[in-house]
């Protein structure tokens, strides 16, 4: 019931025509009574009483009548597709809307497969229900009704004597829900299952082949193939039982009725010609009789489905994106105050501890430290994916949660350690975040990110188009065309997680020195591993196991003699010697 | 590269070809038997079906007039058991029907899968993940109700039809040419409709693929759409996108459901005009008795044909995903094994370069007339400006993508001649972009090699130093991981597709940029097992820092579509070439403040 309440609000703005297409419902299965009703008058009048004026008008009723009720069945039939489309129209775009708010906590821990099973399997069903199910069930009413008010009309008894097989059809009834419910959960997690495996063997289709697991992976997806048709078979056990129950019982309607009818007529409680007519109109009993077990099937799909779109639904997001606006120009100064973090699975687990430091605006600060020690955790803190679970992030000297996260987000760019480009044109990519840029705006950008010569290079330079996740370019293209992304949004913060690890050394500098020009007000953070990344920083914060370990700038730092001077000897390895050796023959500039 | 985007949609042929019809079949093929035990079943419940009608008839005109009790209750035990045998012939259909049609699904699915799995990079590459997922797993979901129940019904639908016209021949020629008067009109009303309805369906189905390719990158690429705002513009997209469905929906449907209302009123002409015919003369004489028998069996014939009308409006959509499927099967993979091709023998791990010219397009080579000699056992680092071309040198030594001239040859053989599979399982490759599954820490490690046991998995973990976080872990190496790693930091999953490498054991390792998100003091670290597990293979290692560059035995500086220079370290130090300035740059970079 819950489920009908909910999709009512999609169906309710199209109530008028919701009404008139029922109304229209009901008169097409009137008149699909009507309509034998005219072929047995003319049987009964024209041809054994021959009356034979009557025939045309009769065969003009008739025509008339299948006129009228095959369009009357054709506009309702696509008035219930159209308020099923508009609804799954408005479902979809609240999930898609959901999914836009949730946090990266939900994206962590959610297949994609899963998702999409809930934006095409599950609308699907509800779809099915609106602009199929329903109407079929209200036809189906209406032929019973008026069964029962016609036949009780010929004979009473005899109506009410059909009437026992019903509470048992009711019994078995419910029973298949009940047993179905759980069968339909199996069959769209399976699906679900299904779409996330063939889902990640595609995203992973080169993994597959450089390991030549190709057999490995034929292995997996048969457990998922045949989990999927198990589970519809498992549906189909259950319905096995109850349908052709239902089906058997409603059958017996006809044999009550010509068997208990007979011995009525036989002792004179009923006509001849009652019997006939009985038995002519019992199919009008009968049939909702055996349609009511798919029906119920159906039923329980939508329940299944709508179960689970809203649950998806009502998933609160940790970070509120609240709309009201609170425009404030951003200075850029950040502060950590004594930051704690863990992630909601492992809440004992702090991923990083008592993090402190405070950041000038157009200051670069620069970050180095073990794999895995939260450096990437720290800065997504500062765009606000994650609240810290103790101490403060303050933008402005405003804590971070009292901002606007939208507003936040729109002076921040964060350019992720993993490259995300979408199958758009390389221009579409650059302006990402801020789709009205001008062409010289992203040339220029392109430029900063030396990104703008391979670009010039390719047949369609700007207008390229790149495929699902930027393949068609090198890794250090790909992570070039995200620093691009990220410059063109002209940020007050502007963050750069570990952005330039394909990139080679010398393209970096160039990179550098370009977005000394470009970022000069910019708060800056740069993640990297290499010394050369960071040494310019006013600020280099070295980070291990989600502490920081050592501050400082680079001089300060060498000087101190601890894991950053050791880093930096490691990367200058011995170079230096041979550098010593060149360094009177070759001319530096 | 990319040439179907999200928004662009593919056109089918215009015409429904008989092929597909019978590669459907090739289908149905192995459950021949099934389907005529089905056929014969629904056959019998159809007999049944006719029984009741009979068994009244009789009831009126004999039990009743003759008061015989008897046999009355004896045509209503029969009526009941008849009743009952329906109902097992309903449970039997239902059963089989559904079993048959997933069956054929799981087949097709299966055969779609296996195909897929040969497809090359550059199908991946070439489309829309969320294109390539809607076939294998919607598209196919589609058909379930053409293949199984549909089928057999049209069967026993076309029997019908056949009895119903030769009882009616049988009993007037006349007026059975009379109500198939109207036959041509339903053949040209339903060929126009088809067309319309499968020009909506085309359409339908790219639409629908592609709202699913955008949902499908809306969520993979969430993070970024977040942190750069892009919610409000990405919304319009998708509601666009949505709309277009909708619209494309409506408009198959509104074809669809036309078919049913035109038979309906033909069949109601047909049935006036048998009355008319039949009363009115019109050069027919039969007695009442037979017009109405006729009536009857015009109404059985039409019956049917309306549900072999819908049958084939399901076929027509239907039609659609199918050829969407099976011109997935006909991509042609473009790495195939020759017809003679032979498996590789295990490999020494000589790798020769033979005046190799490449280009992922016609037009635009990344190499040309490329030409080393690797000897077993050697390292090579490739360096180079981005973009060079060295992970193309390493795709093209695993056969990803195939060359335009020249040879590559391993251990002396051409390795276009010798089975992929066999290629590359004597070649370990970590590619640059690493991917994990789904799934514990355990699997992910033993992708690399599946009969690995968990010692062998500990002990690659270790040599690459993931052994200490993956401990630190909350489940250690049965510590579940989402798609893609989503709860590992970067550097990690790096770690453990690079374990995923070692534990493969090959004879020729490529490294592309094994540890380029990794911390240098663990790097060191990990360098050290390393050099012990590079003795006696073949590496090729692509790198960015030099302190992993410059152990290697020979440095290959890549650019301007060959090998500028190679040789070891110190050769071009000495030679103070490209190399050299890229060394120099390292170092000057780190001194200058
Ligand atoms: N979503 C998550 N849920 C649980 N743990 C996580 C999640 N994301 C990261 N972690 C863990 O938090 C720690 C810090 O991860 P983070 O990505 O911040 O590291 P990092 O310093 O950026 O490392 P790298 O240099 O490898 O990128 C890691 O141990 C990682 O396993
Ligand atoms: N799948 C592809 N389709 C078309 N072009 C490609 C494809 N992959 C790479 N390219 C192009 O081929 C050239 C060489 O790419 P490759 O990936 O080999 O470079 P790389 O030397 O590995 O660079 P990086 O250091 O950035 O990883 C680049 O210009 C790139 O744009
Ligand atoms: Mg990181
Ligand atoms: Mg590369």
């Amino acid at each position: 019931m819950n489920s009908i309440k909910w999709v009512w609000q999609y169906i309710r703005p199209y109530l008028f025509g919701w009404s008139w297409a029922s109304i229209m419902v009901v008169a097409v299965a009137l008149l699909n009574i009507v309509t034998p009703y005219v072929g047995g008058l003319i049987v009964d009048n024209v041809i054994y009483n021959g009356e034979s004026d009557l025939l045309l008008p009769l065969l003009g009723l008739m025509l008339l009548g299948t006129f009228v009720r095959t369009i009357l069945r054709y506009t309702y039939q696509i008035k219930f597709e159209r308020i099923g489309q508009n609804a799954l129209y408005q479902i979809r775009e609240d999930l898609y809307t959901k999914l836009q708010e949730l946090d990266f906590t939900f994206f962590n821990t959610t297949r994609v497969g899963d998702i999409m099973a809930r934006m095409t399997g599950d609308t699907d069903a509800i779809r099915h229900a609106i602009a199929w199910l329903y109407f079929n069930v209200l036809d189906n009413i209406v032929l019973f009704v008026s069964a029962l008010i016609v036949l009780s009309t010929i004979e009473w008894r005899l109506t009410l004597a059909l009437l026992i097989v019903t509470p048992f059809i009711a019994l078995f009834t419910i029973l298949l829900s009940i047993k179905a419910n759980g069968a339909f959960y199996e069959i769209r997690e399976s699906f679900a299952k299904l779409n996330s495996m063939v889902e990640e063997n595609i995203g992973g289709n080169k993994v597959v082949k450089a390991f030549a697991n190709e057999a490995y992976e034929e292995q997996k997806f048969d457990v998922r193939n045949e989990g999927f048709k198990k589970a519809n078979m498992d549906s189909v056990n259950i319905s096995k039982t109850y349908l052709p129950v239902l089906e058997t019982l409603a059958g017996f309607m006809a044999v009550i009725s010509v068997g208990l009818g007979g011995f009525f007529v036989l002792n004179g409680m009923m006509s001849v010609g009652n019997l006939v007519a009985f038995n002519g109109l019992i199919w009008m009993l009968n049939t909702p009789m055996r349609n009511v077990g798919g029906y119920m099937n159906d039923m329980q799909r939508f329940i299944t489905a709508t179960y689970k779109i809203r649950e998806m639904l009502n998933t609160k997001p940790l970070i509120p994106v609240n709309q009201k606006k609170s425009i404030q120009e951003m200075r850029g100064e950040v502060e950590f105050q004594n930051v704690s973090f863990a992630f909601a699975d492992e809440p004992e687990h702090f991923v990083l501890s008592h993090i402190s430091f405070r950041a000038e605006p157009g200051e670069t600060i620069g970050i180095l430290g073990e794999t895995g020690s939260g450096k990437s955790t720290l800065v997504n803190m500062i765009s606000r994916f994650f609240d810290p679970t103790e101490g403060r992030v303050l933008i402005d000297g405003e804590d971070a949660r009292r901002w606007n996260v939208l507003d936040l987000r729109k002076q921040i760019a964060i350019v992720m350690q993993d490259v995300f480009l979408f199958s758009d044109t390389i221009k579409g990519n650059i302006s990402y975040g801020k789709p009205s840029a001008e062409f010289e705006d992203i040339e220029q950008v392109a430029r900063v990110a030396d990104a703008s010569q391979f670009i010039e290079k390719m047949p369609e330079r700007y207008e390229t188009y790149l495929g699902e996740r930027g393949s068609g370019l090198s890794g250090g293209q790909r992570q070039r065309l995200s620093l691009a992304r990220g410059l063109i949004k002209h940020p007050k913060i502007l963050i750069l997680d570990d952005t330039t690890s394909a990139v080679d050394m010398e393209t970096e500098v160039k990179i550098q020195k370009g977005m000394k020009d470009v970022s000069r007000d910019t708060t800056t953070f740069i993640i990297a591993n290499r010394i050369s990344s960071v040494k310019n920083a006013d600020q280099i914060l070295i980070m291990s196991k989600g502490e920081i370990i050592e501050r400082g700038q680079h001089e300060e730092l060498l000087a101190r003699k601890g894991s950053y001077y050791d880093i930096y000897q490691e990367q200058l390895g011995q170079s230096e010697v041979e550098e010593e050796e060149d360094e009177d023959g070759s001319s530096t500039d | 590269m990319a040439q179907v985007q999200t928004d662009t949609d593919k056109k089918l042929d215009k015409k429904m070809s008989a092929k597909n019809i019978k590669r459907v079949l090739t289908y149905l093929k192995p459950y021949r038997m099934k389907i005529t035990i089905l056929f014969l079943v629904i056959l019998l419940s159809n007999i049944i079906m006719i029984l009741g009608p009979y068994l009244t008839s009789i009831v009126i005109d004999q039990s009743i007039p003759n008061q015989d009790a008897r046999q009355l209750t004896w045509i209503i035990v029969l009526y009941a058991v008849a009743t009952l045998i329906n109902g097992w012939a309903s449970r039997y259909r239902l059963y089989n029907i559904t079993l048959l049609g997933q069956d054929v699904l799981r087949d097709m699915r299966s055969d779609l899968f296996i195909h897929m799995q040969k497809l090359s990079f550059a199908f991946f590459d070439s489309q829309p993940h969320g294109k390539i997922l809607i076939r294998v797993v919607n598209y196919i979901n589609n058909l379930s109700n053409i293949l199984s129940s549909g089928l057999i019904n049209v069967l026993s639908d076309i029997l019908s039809i056949i009895v119903t016209l030769a009882i009616m021949l049988a009993i007037d020629v006349r007026l059975t040419l009379y109500s198939l008067i109207l036959m041509p009109v339903l053949f040209v009303a339903t060929m126009i409709i088809k067309n319309k309805q499968r020009a909506a369906y085309d359409e339908l189905s790219a639409k629908q693929a592609n709202l699913n390719a955008y949902i499908h990158e809306s969520i993979a690429g969430i993070k970024t759409t977040q942190s750069y705002t892009r919610e409000s513009m990405n919304y319009d997209i998708f509601s666009d996108v949505s709309n277009q469905q909708r619209e494309a929906y409506m408009k198959a449907v509104k074809a669809q459901d036309m078919l049913s209302p035109i038979v309906q009123n033909i069949a109601t002409i047909t049935i006036s005009f048998i009355y008319f015919a039949g009363i009115r003369g019109l050069g027919v004489d039969v007695s009442t008795g037979i017009l109405i028998a006729f009536v009857g069996y015009v109404n059985n014939f039409w019956n049917p044909i309306i549900n072999v009308g819908n049958f084939y409006n399901s076929l027509v959509s239907g039609a659609v995903y199918l050829e969407r499927v099976f011109e997935m099967m006909d991509v042609k993979p473009q790495i195939q094994d020759a017809p003679d091709a032979y498996e590789m023998p295990p490999v020494k791990g000589e790798v020769v370069f033979r005046d190799v010219t490449f280009g992922y397009t016609e037009e635009q080579n990344i190499f040309e007339h490329l030409s080393f000699h690797v000897k077993p056992g050697e390292t090579i680092a490739l360096v180079g400006p981005t973009g060079a071309g060295k992970s193309t040198i390493t795709n093209l030594i695993s056969r990803f993508y195939d060359i335009k001239d020249g040879a590559i040859l391993v251990d002396g053989m051409d390795i276009r001649d010798v089975k992929v599979q066999s290629l590359r399982k004597e070649i370990g490759v970590m590619l640059q972009d690493t991917f994990i599954f789904s799934g514990t820490i355990m699997e992910n490690i033993r992708y690399g090699n599946l009969e690995a046991s968990p010692w062998d998995i500990v002990d690659a973990a270790r040599v690459v130093r993931a052994h200490e976080f993956i401990q630190d872990l909350k489940n250690g190496y049965r510590t579940v991981v989402q798609e893609r790693g989503s709860t590992l930091s970067a550097g990690q999953r790096q770690l453990i597709s690079f374990a995923r490498t070692l534990l493969a054991d090959p004879k020729v390792l490529i490294l592309d940029e094994a540890t380029s998100s990794i911390d240098t003091q663990t790097e060191i670290l990990l360098q050290e097992g390393l050099d012990r597990l590079l003795e006696g293979r073949t590496a090729f290692i692509v790198a960015h820092r030099l302190s992993t560059i410059r152990n290697s035995d020979r440095i290959f500086y890549i650019g301007d579509k060959k090998i500028l220079e190679s040789g070891s370290h110190e050769e071009l130090m000495k030679k103070k070439g490209h190399y050299y300035n890229l060394y120099r740059t390292q170092s000057k970079l780190l001194k200058k403040v």
